[in-house]
């Protein structure tokens, strides 16, 4: 009887251990077929890199490469200067991106003199697309490195996942508003069928992205475009212990751009670091105040029908 | 002047008049000039009403002060005319009480209907032409209000004492109905509850002269306001608004609504809620399960959201240990807790999750406490903490409780009481924060049993900071004060930035163990210490990080930054704070408050005030930057307001003069005398009631409770008064130096004791409160009934019937800048300053009396 139990045991044991080693077999596979999934993509760095030096040489170079409009190259251009020269763009890698990155195709607008503007622009359904000194410096900010696994909070225009898409092929998004989300999944998908492989590598969905993506998670990198009061819990989880995100943390229309960074500490406890990556740039001698940006609300979103703007006579009652 | 009234009798008394010429002054004239001065109070306060649940309650005050203006205009025109006026008295009487009804409901659906957004007027010019357009909508209005006091006070000049008696008592009781009506009638309708005091004012009026005509007029008027009430938008709630956000969440879903004198109070349920009071970064690292959907949200005059915390289960209960108000917790096991406000109920809920013995929570806002405690749904979803037993609810202010009843404990917790959410982009009123003063701090302090633990957490998502910098020097004043100067072990501050900051104060200071436990639990939480016993801090960079704030703002000739970015200041908040602290705690409080931007002064119960830190003196500074603080609009408001009723004041004052001046003025004496005298008690009057309003909030524990209270009691008291002072006419040269002497003695009293007496009054029940408060305002409030309607009363016997008319738009224009006035030098100077400003004013009336009384050119001394 013992004999039989004991064999019984040492069956069961042996036949845990092989499911174990099945299981983990299996985990292997899964997720070794899932990095093969992932990296699967598009090489973005196989783009060829633009002249960077002149504006002579950066501007034929696209116009022959790609086609793209001269006069916004060369609006894109200027924009580009003013921008590595407030250090919003340092690393060759951004500035590569940064002159990729065709803004008029996302800011439906096609007008030169708009496209390239310092400010933000608004794009329907309440938003915006972000200036594009404020898109450099966020994306400078979090150091993108090729084969990072990025995620971004407000798709919106698409503008800034298409910078992220020149930095690595694993780029993430989410856009809560569905009609806008379907409307920029449909430039990405004519963008990426025409000469823009590396738009096929963004992975898109509609949702509230305060809970971030969890099947994707963790991430290296998350960039939120929405403003909000507070740090998301459910995006801090998703981001891998060494990650960095960037966020604008405050009221609606002056929010402080914060980086967090997650970070193990001697004791071997995570603990999450905040910066304010403007806090060291206003000691200017003629005085500017610690730069305030401003991003619509983090849950921008009507509910079908009341968004529109009816007369004035027929708005809303408060009773 | 007979024959001039004769002719108005002609027009509008054919079957004998409320008012008959000559003789007595009747009692259905009485009650119509009651019931009509009461609803321009009303609709003053309606319109309050609207701003504050539409847009924010500042704009409120600014429209309305600027509109009432309408009465110098008034009085202006009728001093210049004032022969038409007495020819036409009928006609226009008549006309100015129909006018006044449906203009009001007019004047605010045009006026809700431009769309003005404030948030916008700095840069949106479009938004100043619609300001100037909600000054035209709402001033119309006054316009035949004050026509018809004007009128009805040159009828009755020669009894002012007892017009305006019906005038004062009149409108107290008509702003005590109003506040009462809140109660009945929805937010959207509340225009009409001034409309309803003009149509029974009017119906009393044309009923008793026998007009049954311009009665039916008046009824199909009232019908056509009720029409508009409801077929257009009565209050624009601004997009920006919190409830704005609310009702466009595609879940969102109204679970409660309660309206009444205590704001329009809404509860949204939607899965959008995210709320985090000051949450540590670490909760979802290391919990089991983050709960979802767990807030539900709350609106008070669509500010919000206060999160409102349901139910969690076991699973996710550990949420509440990374809540910044659990760090006392950390030290005191099974503890007696002093909840100081209940507000959405999380620290109620943290202590008993917490391991709390005992939990004492005090709630001032009785809307609050139906919703939280009494309402079926909201019980439910919540988890009904307040009915556990080991709760004791105080229904009225956390901060009288404790001063009052000195009972100990073990834990004291003040979290982010008086406050929503999100800070407001519209800016904060100027609001007494009695909760935080350091008469109040100390009360605290000296109510926790030994070993016990003060905890007070405060949003911190002010960059540069303007609030916690306040919080810090009171707070370090009031532990100074407890234990002479002496405090370096007594203190634990934390924050994070862009969060919360949370302040902990040991009465018998942290033990060696005691700190380690509290660095760890800190540690564990990612939250950044600020101060703690022992720690170091590098201050030596500290006049370049005050600097590098300052230059933020204005500009530093000749200061150098250097060129590489590593080498300048470090900026963060956290230096910033942890230098301010550094200073504070070695007893340099001056130093901070001099070099630091923003004013640093602590609050006290004579200055209670977060608002108002830029430094007076440097506002011009920031006129071209307002953008950047406009939290502090509420504040830069009044002054705009000030500065404009000043002028118009002025100018109305002047324009009879001049206009007048061959015909009337050159040849009246005492002039000047005169115009100081009315321009004293337009001040004199209006900031010893608004002041007090401020002032009995101490012991009234809520703002509303203490308007109504104040605004009933001084014009019911003077109402007598004035009544009384018809007796003294004959010996007003006697009498009156003394009843001016009288006013002072009393306000200079009040100005030095009425802390001590609120102080104690406040623990008392509540009716015997308001009774108390009543007898305390009741003695200068009745004498300060005298002044106005004897001097009135005694021009118009010397014949000076255009000086008669002149002086009430002086005095009436002045209202309107004094009212202004008083938050300003309650903030620069305390309430007390105000106070006794008034007993000055009232001196100063004194000799200027006598002007009043020099008979015109060529009569014969009265």
């Amino acid at each position: 009887m013992t004999t039989t139990l004991v064999s019984a045991a040492i069956r069961d044991k042996r036949a845990i251990h092989v499911i174990r080693v099945g299981a983990v077999a299996l985990g292997v596979l899964a997720a070794s077929g899932q990095v093969w999934a992932e990296s699967r993509g598009f090489d973005p760095r196989t783009i060829p890199t633009p002249p960077m030096d002149s504006a002579e040489k950066f501007i034929p170079f696209m116009q022959k490469w790609r086609g793209d409009d001269p006069r916004l190259l060369a609006r894109r251009w200027g924009r580009f200067q003013a921008m590595v020269k407030n250090n919003d763009l340092r690393r060759p890698k951004e500035k590569r991106a940064f002159l990729l990155a065709p803004r008029e195709e996302f800011a439906r607008t096609r007008d030169p003199a708009r496209v390239y503007a310092h400010d933000w622009l608004g794009i329907g359904y309440g938003v915006t697309i972000s200036g594009p000194h404020i898109v450099g410096r966020m994306t400078t900010e979090i150091d993108v490195k090729p084969g990072d696994k990025v995620l971004e909070i407000g798709t919106g225009s698409g503008y800034q996942s298409s910078i992220l898409s020149y930095l690595t092929d694993k780029v993430y998004t989410i856009e809560i508003i569905p009609p806008l989300a379907k409307k920029t999944n449909a430039i990405y998908n004519r963008l990426a069928k025409a000469k823009f492989k590396e738009y096929g590598n963004i992975k898109r969905k509609s949702a509230d992205g305060y809970y971030g993506w969890p099947e994707h998670a963790p991430f290296d990198k998350i960039i939120v475009t929405a403003g909000i009061d507070h740090l998301p819990q459910p995006l801090l989880k998703q981001l891998a212990v060494g990650g960095t995100m960037v966020i604008p943390v405050g009221p609606p229309g002056a929010q402080s751009l914060l980086k967090i960074t997650k970070v193990k500490s001697a004791s071997g406890k995570i603990r999450i670091k905040r910066h304010d990556i403007y806090a060291a740039d206003p000691s200017r001698a003629g005085g500017r105040r610690k730069k305030k940006v401003s991003f619509v609300a983090f849950t921008k979103y009507t509910k079908p029908g009341s968004g529109k703007t009816v007369s004035r006579w027929g708005r809303r009652k408060t009773n | 002047m007979g024959g001039s009234v004769a002719g108005a009798r002609a027009v509008t008394s054919p079957r004998g008049h409320a008012m008959p010429e000559g003789g007595r002054l009747s009692v259905p004239f009485f009650l119509t000039v009651g019931l009509i001065a009461g609803a321009i109070i009303a609709y003053q306060i309606a319109i309050m009403r609207v701003f504050s649940i539409g847009t924010w309650a500042h704009f409120g005050s600014f429209v309305v002060s600027i509109a009432m203006l309408g009465f110098g205009v008034m009085s202006a025109v009728m001093c210049i005319g004032t022969g038409i006026f007495q020819r036409r008295w009928g006609l226009l009487i008549s006309a100015a009480l129909l006018a006044f009804g449906p203009l009001m409901v007019l004047g605010n659906t045009f006026a809700q209907a431009i769309g003005f957004n404030p948030i916008a007027l700095a840069s949106d010019p479009e938004q100043k032409y619609k300001l100037f357009y909600l000054f035209v909508f709402y001033f119309v209005p006054f316009l035949p209000g004050a026509l018809f006091l004007g009128l009805v006070f040159l009828r009755g000049q020669t009894q002012f004492n007892k017009v305006y008696f019906a005038d004062l008592v009149g409108s107290g009781l008509c702003g005590l109905a109003f506040l009462a009506a809140t109660y009945l009638v929805a937010p959207s309708w509340i225009i009409m509850i001034p409309v309803a005091m003009w149509l029974a004012g009017t119906l009393i009026w044309f009923g008793a002269a026998r007009q049954f005509l311009l009665a039916g007029l008046a009824i199909l008027l009232a019908a056509g306001a009720i029409f508009v009430t409801s077929s257009y938008v009565q209050i624009d709630v601004n997009q920006f608004k919190g409830v704005s956000y609310a009702q466009k969440f595609p879940d969102s879903k109204r679970i409660y609504r309660d309206y009444g004198p205590f704001g329009f109070l809404e509860i949204f349920a939607s899965s959008y809620f995210h709320f985090a009071p000051g949450l540590s970064d670490n909760a979802a690292l290391n919990l089991e399960e983050m709960p979802k959907n767990a807030y539900l949200g709350l609106y008070i005059d669509s500010d919000g959201p206060i999160g409102l915390i349901k139910e969690l289960t076991k699973n996710q209960s550990a949420y509440f240990e990374y809540l910044p108000m659990s760090l006392p917790y950390a030290l005191k096991k099974a503890p007696e807790v002093f909840v100081v406000q209940l507000g959405g109920g999380i620290s109620t809920k943290v202590a008993l999750q917490l391991g709390a013995k005992r939990v004492v929570v005090a709630e001032g806002n009785p809307a609050m406490l139906r919703a939280l405690r009494d309402a079926p749904n909201i019980r439910r979803l919540t988890g009904d903490p307040l009915h556990d037993k080991r709760v004791t609810v105080i229904p009225y202010d956390g901060r009288l409780y404790v001063r009052g009843q000195r009972g100990r404990f073990d834990v004291i917790d003040l979290s982010l009481a008086d406050s929503t959410g999100l800070s407001h982009p519209g800016g904060f009123t100027i609001r007494e924060k009695y909760n935080y003063s350091i008469e109040t701090l100390r009360a605290y302090m000296q109510a926790l049993k030994p070993g016990g633990i003060l905890s007070i957490t405060l949003w911190n998502k002010e960059d540069p900071p303007k609030s916690v910098p306040k919080l810090f020097a009171t707070v370090l004043k009031a532990a100074a004060a407890e234990h002479g100067g002496k405090i370096e072990d007594k203190l634990f501050i934390t924050h994070v930035y862009l969060s919360t900051v949370t302040v902990l104060y040991k009465r018998d200071g942290f033990s060696a163990t005691e700190l380690a436990t509290m660095k760890e639990a800190n540690e564990d939480l990612s939250f950044v210490p600020l101060y703690y016993p022992g720690m170091k801090v590098d201050a030596s960079g500290a006049d370049k990080v005050f600097e590098g704030y300052r230059a933020s703002y204005i500009d530093i000739p000749g200061r150098k930054v250097a060129k590489d970015r590593t080498k300048r200041p470090n900026l963060s908040a956290t230096n910033l704070y942890r230098i301010m602290l550094h200073h504070m705690i070695a007893g340099r409080f001056d130093l901070v408050r001099e070099k630091y931007v923003f004013d640093t002064r602590p609050l006290t119960d004579d200055r209670p005030y977060f608002a108002a830190y830029i430094k007076v003196h440097e506002i011009p500074k920031f006129l071209n930057q307002l953008d950047s603080v406009s939290d502090e609009w509420g504040y830069l408001l009044l002054w705009a307001t000030l500065i404009i009723a000043g002028i118009f004041a002025a100018v109305l004052m002047m324009v009879p003069v001049i206009w007048g001046w061959r015909t009337i003025f050159s040849r009246q004496r005492g002039k000047v005398g005169t115009i100081f005298y009315f321009l004293c008690l337009g001040v004199g009057y209006i900031i010893v009631e608004v002041g007090l309003i401020s002032k009995f909030t101490l012991a009234l524990g809520n703002p509303t409770i203490s308007a109504s209270v104040l605004i009933t009691g001084m014009l019911l008291f003077s109402g007598l008064g004035s009544l009384y002072a018809g007796r003294y006419i004959e010996r007003c040269r006697t009498v009156m130096p003394r009843v001016f002497i009288g006013i002072a003695i009393l306000l200079a009293a009040g100005a030095m004791f009425y802390d001590l007496a609120l102080d104690a009054i406040g623990t008392w029940p509540y009716w015997t409160r308001i009774g108390a408060c009543l007898l305390l305002l009741a003695p200068p409030a009745f004498l300060m009934g005298f002044p106005f309607p004897t001097a009135m009363t005694m021009l118009a016997r010397l014949g000076k019937e255009r000086f008669f008319i002149w002086a009430w738009g002086i005095n009436g224009s002045f209202s309107v800048v004094g009212a202004v006035s008083v938050p300003l030098v309650a903030v620069l100077f305390g309430q007390s300053t105000v106070i006794l400003a008034a007993a000055a004013l009232y001196l100063i009336a004194l000799p200027a009396f006598f002007s009043v009384l020099c008979p015109p050119e060529g009569a014969a001394a009265a």
